[in-house]
């Protein structure tokens, strides 16, 4: 039965205007597409933080707080042995490499949403110094994940480096530029498939995980 | 060669039947990205990051419903997670740019019929208008609506149909134009 409300003539129109008009899809450039995503797929995931990994990582903090303790304890009555100094060590040593790989993930994501975004706007009268600056703040992320433990990786060293030199030339825009500079960033992006990198490194974890402190 | 042969291929690592694949549905992933998006840069980002999760995710897939179905409800994720990254980043930028025009003031031009018919749509609740272009644009069923979207079928006819009766609503002004 039809609602009362419904009107087959307006529901009709307005599927051909809309079809028509909004939005209307053009001829997808298929081989451009498949080049990037052969790219991407052959630059497997560089970080992988996964549910379990965060309770692991809950899990080892328990343990060093236990083992502090213990030691402690130990240093009161006057026999500190090697054994427990060293697992302390190996554990504090392991929880600074899990940090870092959280901290590659979030800096991951932020750079990946003012990539998009920016390419997005590529030609839109956003405000340019605006963006210099926020690709400045990352830059100074970028290079502090370059010097950090994280960039031992060769694939994170290389998507870092990548992303350095992209981030460079937006922080470097001109507020008073054409858009000529800013599509020579895009067209860099897209010839470097550095986008399909970046998100090939960003696992599909929680979303708290992925896109806290996210821009 | 049938598309449950295809995809045994590209699970066993066979590279031209990953391209194969990808031919088969590139065209409908990639018009789907478009609608939601409207931009022909995010739309080639969305169709390839869908595309790079499906085959990272392909051994995952049981055949329980068409392949197709599965790489939709990927790519209606993969779309509109990205778009709510995008439209917060944006935002923020609205948000600062309205906070600097403080007392200035613009004048909009009377908008035709596409540009009303394209701010209706877009001002539509997220869940509204993904219906409405899955459905009346793009000629997916409810079925498959609730699928990718993980609601019920009477959901999706629901928003549908609220969709319909917003829209009705914003473009009353073109009342003649349906009833002609």
């Amino acid at each position: 039965m039809m609602d009362q409300h419904e009107d087959p003539q307006f529901d009709q129109w307005l599927k051909d205007v809309a079809r028509t008009t909004y939005h209307a899809p053009r001829t997808p450039p298929r081989d451009e597409m498949w080049k990037r995503i052969e790219a991407a797929r052959r630059h497997k995931q560089v970080v992988v933080i996964r549910p379990w990994l965060r309770w692991a990582l809950a899990a080892a903090a328990v343990l060093v707080l236990g083992i502090g303790i213990g030691r402690v304890s130990v240093v009161k009555e006057q026999h500190i042995a090697k054994a427990p100094a060293q697992a302390v060590q190996d554990t504090i040593d392991a929880l600074a490499n899990q940090a870092y790989q959280i901290a590659a993930t979030q800096y991951l994501s932020r750079t990946e949403t003012f990539l998009t975004a920016f390419r997005a706007d590529a030609n839109r009268s956003a405000n340019t110094a605006r963006l210099a600056r926020q690709a400045r703040d990352l830059l100074s992320t970028t290079q502090l994940m370059l010097d950090s433990p994280a960039a031992k990786d060769p694939r994170l060293r290389s998507l870092l480096e990548d992303l350095e030199l992209v981030l460079m030339q937006i922080s470097l825009l001109n507020p008073l530029e054409d858009g000529r500079d800013r599509d020579l960033i895009t067209q860099g992006m897209n010839q470097s498939n550095v986008l399909p990198k970046l998100r090939s490194a960003i696992p599909a974890g929680p979303v708290p995980v992925r896109t806290e402190g996210a821009l | 060669m049938d598309e449950t042969q295809l995809i045994a291929r590209v699970r066993a690592g066979d590279s031209a039947a990953e391209r194969a694949l990808y031919d088969a549905h590139v065209d409908r992933v990639y018009r789907l990205a478009f609608r939601l998006s409207g931009d022909d840069t995010l739309a080639q980002d969305f169709t390839q990051e869908a595309f790079i999760r499906a085959f990272d995710k392909l051994s995952s897939f049981r055949g329980e419903s068409a392949f197709s179905t599965w790489l939709h409800t990927i790519t209606t994720t993969v779309v509109l997670n990205g778009l709510r990254k995008v439209k917060r980043f944006r935002q923020r930028e609205a948000d600062i740019d309205d906070a600097q025009e403080i007392g200035s003031t613009h004048r909009h031009a009377e908008p035709d019929l596409k540009l009303r018919l394209k701010k209706a749509i877009d001002e539509l609740p997220e869940g509204y208008r993904t219906v409405f272009l899955m459905h009346d644009v793009e000629g997916y069923t409810h079925e498959e609506i609730g699928a990718a979207l993980g609601v019920e079928t009477g959901t999706s006819k629901a928003q549908l149909s609220r969709a319909r009766a917003k829209l009705r609503v914003a473009l009353a002004d073109f009342a003649g134009e349906w009833i002609a």
